[in-house]
């Protein structure tokens, strides 16, 4: 009996031995970048990417004709040699790089381009890649009059069309591997759901450098999914990363105390917080507060009471900049820099609120019907910065005798409220801009659209000023010369300056943590800022981190 | 005659046993689905923010969304279906749920295996060992540990696993193990101060023969259904840490799919978690009922 129990008792120890074994620390082999992904990527068909976990694997894998320079923020060839628009921007007509072959082997030719633009252009298929190109109801006509050229032809002109093409990845027409064969640096090699992505050099990725070497360098790059970002950090000190491509403020300061080489701030980047009132007419809101949010001066009266300079000073760590418009001066084509910076001034922000019949009584604002000034701003929980931002406007809105609440809900609940119920008052959120062009946001200013927050969907523009913003809109989308685009989109700058429908507060720079390892990085302000060149990065020999080969 | 009125009531209890368990897991199933189709934000999506689409597509995806609104509609259709072994597709991943499941399921059943094995292991050879030894200072220095770890949660267990690079199935064992070790030994106590043991103790029986002969036999029967509870508290403690430790499994998935309000998903991830729960607390009772039987 003794024997059979300690033998029941060695048996447990052995099984649970290799578990206590395997628990060391994982190890590092060279020539694999390896980083976080902060959710699991929910299709590996470039052409339906809509989030960043996807969008991070079809900029990795994906060949495209065009490719957008983060850096200098011009256009370069990719798999297209050249290319010509014409007909005021409603044809594109490309001659391809010959001789070129998918990562299986397959050839590429200008009926894999034909391939794509059909798929992409299916009603049905209800992509936002595919809905940046949609500029006027009819079908788009694809020909290829050579192997090596194809000319695209769309029913309407399309504003920024080249620009497109960046995140349009060519799929191949003929592989029986369909969308994972790719054109791209990297292929998916494996993919483990819940835990990681494997992608390996593509040995038929048409790049070469200087020196007429085969890109990428390295051999792979493994993506693990971790939704916990101080996880992440933890992680990048430990050695086992090698970059955060997105870093917050103050994990930046955490990390700079520590490596001051690993952390990069390129300044500002094309990402703004703001905030806005809720106009729609059928809110749930009592009358006396739709008509201050509908009031121009009280909305003024507010952005001029917000310190902007200190939002950026103490919430972010200085890492963050007054933010004047809907366009961050990182966007330098399209920013309009005679916009007026807005100036924190309370006494300023006063004389505008009597203007529009509010008065200031032993410290609290009262409208002109006696009503206290309150209002509650909501914010997506779980984001410190923005909780802090409140926090810090409540203080500013106070001095003039503002008494501003903070709710946080959770991201569907918001949601709810912001384009369902349209139960809430103000609301603060950030705006993640990947694109440059104006015309990706035509769904946010046109009166119509289901993204004009403060008042969606209106079946006629409710203000003058709103008109004035769709005509604009619609000129700058179908204007021929990019000099006419710009000066159509300087005016909705400045429309939105003066009418203040969102209040900008700061753009946030673009900061990312690269290991000294990592040899040839280069952030950029655009997304993805840490690897938007991962074809030219190599792991250098650094033996504090041990990723060297 | 006996023996064989014996075995036709332990399969009709067993039998029982089983419609009780469908009915449960089916209850729950309707139960999360309930929950998750009235939390607020339910069909509302982060993309729906993004400016790229169009009036047209962002109508189609809540369409689309749309599809689950009517709670029976959704529940006898998804009954439908689970009878022919269709669990639907996630809603937030774009993945058959059962293909999610089959991959998710064995991580989360390693982790609470090999994370059972351990708590099992420690709890029960000290509560032996405290047996044997029988020394104060022994009793009260376990007595604290256990308190101390009981006193843990199970998010700053897996906190703590994340920072010493401790794998999944160790957190599991930390969560399990104070729960099992404080009953094991006032079971053997208890056993241990039965007549017929003090009988065999004052005959001059080694302590080790003692335990394996005397005690242990008697105290399987209540540390057989001791197992299942201790399974379901390990599967239970399973889903916090693998979300926090971003293990692949069910926990994991669990977590995603409760903050996307993903209802296929969810409902499903219920009726896998209730069923494996309720069956290994039926079997674990069903076999201490067996063993008893088999004792007197």
């Amino acid at each position: 009996m003794i024997r059979r129990v300690w033998f029941v008792l060695a048996l447990n120890l052995a099984f649970c031995w290799p578990a206590l074994v395997s628990a060391q620390a994982p190890g590092q082999s060279g020539g694999e970048l390896h980083f976080c992904l902060r959710a699991e990527p929910k299709t590996f068909n470039p052409l339906l990417v809509e989030e960043d976990a996807s969008e991070t694997i079809r900029y990795l894998t994906g060949g495209v004709l065009i490719r957008l320079n983060r850096q200098t923020q011009a256009l370069e060839p990719g798999l297209a040699v050249s290319w010509k628009v014409s007909e005021e921007g409603r044809k594109i007509s490309f001659r391809l790089r010959s001789g070129l072959h998918f990562s299986d082997g397959t050839p590429f030719t200008s009926e894999d381009v034909a391939y794509t633009m059909k798929a992409l252009m299916d009603p049905q298929l209800h992509s936002p890649t595919g809905d940046s190109f949609r500029s006027g109801d009819g079908q788009v006509v694809v020909q290829t009059p050579s192997s090596d050229s194809v000319v695209v032809t769309f029913p309407a002109p399309v504003a920024g069309l080249e620009r497109l093409f960046d995140q349009v990845a060519v799929l191949s027409a003929h592989s029986p591997k369909k969308e994972t064969a790719v054109l791209g640096p990297f292929y998916v090699a494996d993919y483990s759901p819940g835990s990681y992505i494997l992608l390996r050099r593509n040995a038929n990725y048409w790049k070469k450098d200087k020196e007429g070497k085969s890109l990428p360098y390295l051999d792979s790059v493994r993506l693990d999914f971790q939704r916990n970002r101080d996880i992440e950090l933890l992680r990048f000190r430990r050695g086992e990363i090698h970059l955060i491509n997105t870093l917050d403020a103050d994990y930046f300061d955490r990390l700079q105390k520590e490596t001051p080489a690993a952390v990069h701030d390129a300044g500002p980047g094309l990402d703004s917080e703001f905030l806005w009132f809720n106009q729609v007419s059928s809110a749930p809101l009592p009358e006396n507060k739709k008509t201050w949010f509908r009031t121009t001066e009280f909305r003024k009266a507010i952005s001029m009471a917000i310190n902007r300079a200190d939002l950026s000073r103490i919430v972010f760590g200085g890492h963050a900049h007054p933010a004047f418009g809907p366009v961050s001066p990182a966007n330098h084509f399209w920013f309009n820099s005679s916009l007026p910076i807005p100036q924190y001034d309370s006494a300023g922000a006063l004389r505008l609120l009597a203007q529009a019949g509010f008065r200031l009584q032993g410290g609290t604002l009262r409208d002109s019907s006696g009503n206290r000034v309150e209002f509650t701003v909501i914010t997506n929980s779980g984001n410190k910065s923005r909780e802090q931002m409140v926090a810090m406007i409540q203080q500013d809105l106070s001095q003039i005798g503002i008494k501003a609440n903070l709710v946080t809900l959770d991201f569907p609940s918001l949601i709810e409220r912001i384009t369902r119920t349209y139960d809430y008052e103000a609301c603060l959120l950030g705006l993640v801009n990947t694109d440059l062009d104006p015309n990706s946001q035509m769904n946010v200013w046109l009166s119509s659209a289901e993204n004009h927050q403060w008042n969606p969907k209106q079946s006629k523009p409710a203000t003058a000023w709103e008109a004035e913003l769709d005509r604009l809109m619609q000129a700058q989308s179908s204007a021929t010369t990019e000099k006419k685009r710009k000066s159509d989109f300087d005016k909705v700058q400045q429309i939105v300056a003066d009418q203040q429908p969102f209040i900008y507060l700061v753009n946030k720079d673009a900061m990312s943590a690269i290991s000294p390892v990592i040899r040839g990085s280069s952030p950029s302000v655009l997304d993805p800022h840490a690897f938007w060149n991962a074809d030219v990065l190599r792991l250098g020999p650094d033996p504090a981190l041990g990723a060297q080969k | 005659m006996i023996e064989t009125r014996k075995s036709t009531n332990f399969f009709r209890l067993g039998l029982r046993r089983l419609l009780f368990l469908v009915c449960l897991g089916l209850g729950g199933v309707l139960a999360s689905a309930t929950l998750v189709r009235f939390a607020p934000g339910y069909g509302a999506e982060e993309r729906e923010l993004d400016p790229r689409w169009r009036a047209d597509s962002v109508e189609a995806l809540r369409q689309k969304q749309g599809l689950h609104r009517g709670l029976p509609s959704f529940y006898f259709h998804y009954l439908s279906a689970l009878a022919h072994g269709d669990l639907g597709e996630s809603d937030s991943l774009k993945r058959p749920v059962g293909e999610l499941l089959r991959r998710r399921l064995p991580v989360t059943g390693n982790s609470v295996i090999r994370g059972l094995g351990v708590a099992w292991l420690a709890a029960a050879g000290l509560a032996s060992l405290g047996l044997v030894t029988r020394g104060w200072w022994f009793e009260a220095s376990t007595t604290a540990f256990n308190s101390l770890l009981l006193s843990l949660p199970s998010a700053v267990v897996a906190m703590l696993a994340v920072h010493l690079r401790t794998p999944v199935f160790c957190a599991i064992a930390v969560v399990v193990f104070p729960r099992l070790y404080g009953y094991i030994r006032n079971l053997l106590v208890r056993s241990y101060h039965q007549p017929h043991v003090l009988a065999a103790r004052a005959r001059g029986l080694g302590s080790s023969a003692i335990l394996l002969r005397h005690v242990l036999p008697l105290a399987a029967p209540p540390l057989l259904a001791l197992f299942g509870v201790s399974f379901a508290i390990s599967f239970g403690a399973a889903i916090p840490i693998e979300a926090l430790c971003d293990s692949p499994g069910l926990g994991q998935l669990a977590w995603q799919a409760a903050l996307s309000r993903d209802l296929p998903l969810i409902v499903n991830v219920t009726l896998v978690v209730s069923l494996v729960m309720l069956a290994a607390n039926s079997l674990a009772d069903l076999a201490g009922r067996a063993f008893a039987g088999s004792t007197q």
